[in-house]
């Protein structure tokens, strides 16, 4: 009961904070859900599914289940049109699919409680196909309603009761067994005509938590989204890891085919790096505030000038968002190098926009 | 998807300092080694970028630091934060024994599933398309398991995981390496 209630308290917290960021994004909804469930007031508001991955994918995963598993509780009717009752999020598909699916895996996979809960969908075979849309819209809570923690507190608690032994099994069984130690069960929810097997259950979990990292998987690699079938999907990531492999090892030959020696190398790039970023009057003083930590080199000094210089010719390179990219390396350089100094640059950027 | 600023930035950052500390090393080196070094460096920042907080990383850096050779030269770039291969180490070796663990239970488990199901029997049809289609998987798997670092020990799951960072981190790598090979290439144009 008491890690219920623990868990409860940070999910109050989050879903607070979420409903007050609430973005739409066109691909990823849901990732970007998971990763402003985890670290709220560390995310940036145009937050990536990186930032997920910024994250440890056991905490992610851990958050994630901590998070789902008490919302996705009870299949009972009254309270699948409560939960209807009390959405007021515009409803994304999308998102929705995939929140079912991960409630489903997150139900499923750390400990089973087998015997009571399946029993008590298969009494009610109407309950139990509710139990679907009771899935997808007892997901949205994961993002907005404090009111239905109280509900999903009630039902956790009523659930406790039914707790089985079933779950130690489980527990030394699974292969996500850090999540296993934050929470002493998981629900599950066994879907109609399915064995409600102990093993079976558990490969039922395995298997959702696999296809749930996949299609993160598909939004990452270009063109992997249409392709169907788990192989398929597989080729294409390991031809994209591997192409990007072999650029890293011919940009490697090249940086060491264009320079005799390494440290010319530094101090050319970080001409041409400094001087693509200051295409307006600086102040000198900016630019040894924003290599301090690069380098302690004074004979760096002298090249507070070149910039200015290269600065005044170099051509007004867009100024752009952190989220494009592949555009050029130019404009990647300017969106990473001018965030290498944040407080300098940002007014420096105000300025230039001005 | 677009990586962080902050991860390029970090990379960068730590790329750099890594060169610059070995090429007080050497002075003059031909081409391979040059590359060598290079890459070396770029992969060494790029799975210190992550701190310790993904196998992939850890397992890069202590495979780089077991050959002796490269041994020097890594912990030259890591320098000051040496403290960050001790405990990748250890870590890799306690999760490479816990893995080693979990499949020994894995297997057992298995063993028993299939006994208790050979008395269930699936259609044909369905069971020859369902093990040709699971040995295709396999088989993408023990590749995705050569390319990635120290993906031989991780389950499905942390796979599929480790994957997702690391296509993320090599694409921040190769990012920032186009973007400085065009700077130098353009820098030393008279």
């Amino acid at each position: 009961m008491e890690s219920n209630a623990g868990t409860t308290e940070p999910r109050s917290n989050l879903t607070a904070s979420d409903g007050a960021q609430v973005t739409a994004l066109e691909s990823l909804h849901f990732t970007d859900e998971i990763h402003r469930l985890i670290s709220a007031p560390v995310t940036d508001s145009s937050t990536s599914f990186m930032a997920l991955l910024e994250l440890p994918p056991p905490q992610a995963v851990e958050l994630l289940h901590s998070s789902d598993s008490p919302k996705l509780l009870a299949t009972s009717s009254p309270n699948v049109e409560d939960f209807k009752g009390s959405f007021h999020f515009p409803s994304n598909t999308g998102l929705i699919e995939r929140d079912a699916r991960f409630s489903g895996e997150a139900n499923n996979s750390n400990g089973k409680r087998n015997s009571p809960e399946p029993k008590d969908l298969s009494a009610n075979p109407e309950k139990a196909v509710k139990s679907e849309p009771a899935e997808t819209e007892s997901s949205q809570p994961l993002v907005s309603d404090p009111a239905l923690e109280k509900r999903s507190i009630k039902r956790k608690d009523r659930e406790n009761k039914v707790k089985g032994s079933t779950k130690k099994s489980k527990t030394a069984a699974n292969e996500s067994s850090e999540d296993a130690e934050k929470l002493p069960y998981v629900h599950v929810r066994a879907r109609r005509g399915q064995a409600t097997d102990s093993h079976s259950l558990a490969e039922r979990a395995r298997r959702e938590k696999i296809n749930a990292r996949m299609k993160l998987l598909q939004e990452l690699v270009p063109g992997c989204n249409k392709i169907s079938g788990t192989a398929l999907v597989l080729d294409e990531i390991i031809n994209h890891a591997q192409s990007l492999q072999q650029q890293v090892e011919f940009l490697s030959m090249r940086l060491a085919a264009v320079n005799p020696r390494i440290d010319v190398n530094l101090d050319s790039i970080l001409t041409s790096e400094s001087g693509s970023l200051m295409d307006s009057n600086l102040p000198s003083l900016v630019m040894p505030v924003m290599w301090p930590e690069v380098q302690g080199n004074g004979h760096r000094q002298q090249y507070l000038h070149q910039w200015h210089v290269d600065a005044l010719h170099q051509p007004v390179w867009g100024r752009e968002e952190v989220c494009n990219n592949y555009i050029t390396p130019e404009n990647s350089l300017l969106t990473y190098d001018s965030s290498t100094n944040s407080e300098t640059l940002h007014a420096n950027q105000l300025k230039m926009e001005l | 998807m677009c990586p962080h600023s902050s991860l390029k930035q970090e990379f960068l950052k730590k790329w750099i300092m890594g060169l610059q500390r070995c090429s007080f090393s050497k002075k003059n080196m031909s081409i391979l080694e040059r590359k060598k070094t290079i890459k070396l460096s770029a992969d060494i920042a790029m799975a210190s970028a992550r701190n310790g907080t993904t196998r992939w990383s850890r397992a890069l850096i202590s495979n780089a630091s077991k050959d002796g050779s490269d041994n020097r030269l890594v912990q030259q770039i890591l320098g000051p934060e040496s403290n960050t291969p001790v405990a990748a180490i250890t870590n890799k070796a306690r999760t490479r024994r816990a893995l080693v663990c979990k499949k020994i239970v894995k297997r057992s488990r298995r063993q028993i599933r299939r006994r208790r199901r050979k008395c269930v029997a699936a259609a044909p049809v369905k069971a020859v398309t369902s093990s040709i289609a699971k040995h295709l998987v396999r088989k993408r798997t023990q590749v995705l398991k050569t390319l990635i670092p120290g993906g031989e020990f991780m389950d499905e799951i942390c796979l599929i995981e480790e994957t997702l960072d690391y296509i993320t981190s090599l694409r921040v790598q190769v990012d920032v390496m186009r973007s400085v090979a065009s700077a130098s290439v353009r820098a030393s144009e008279p």
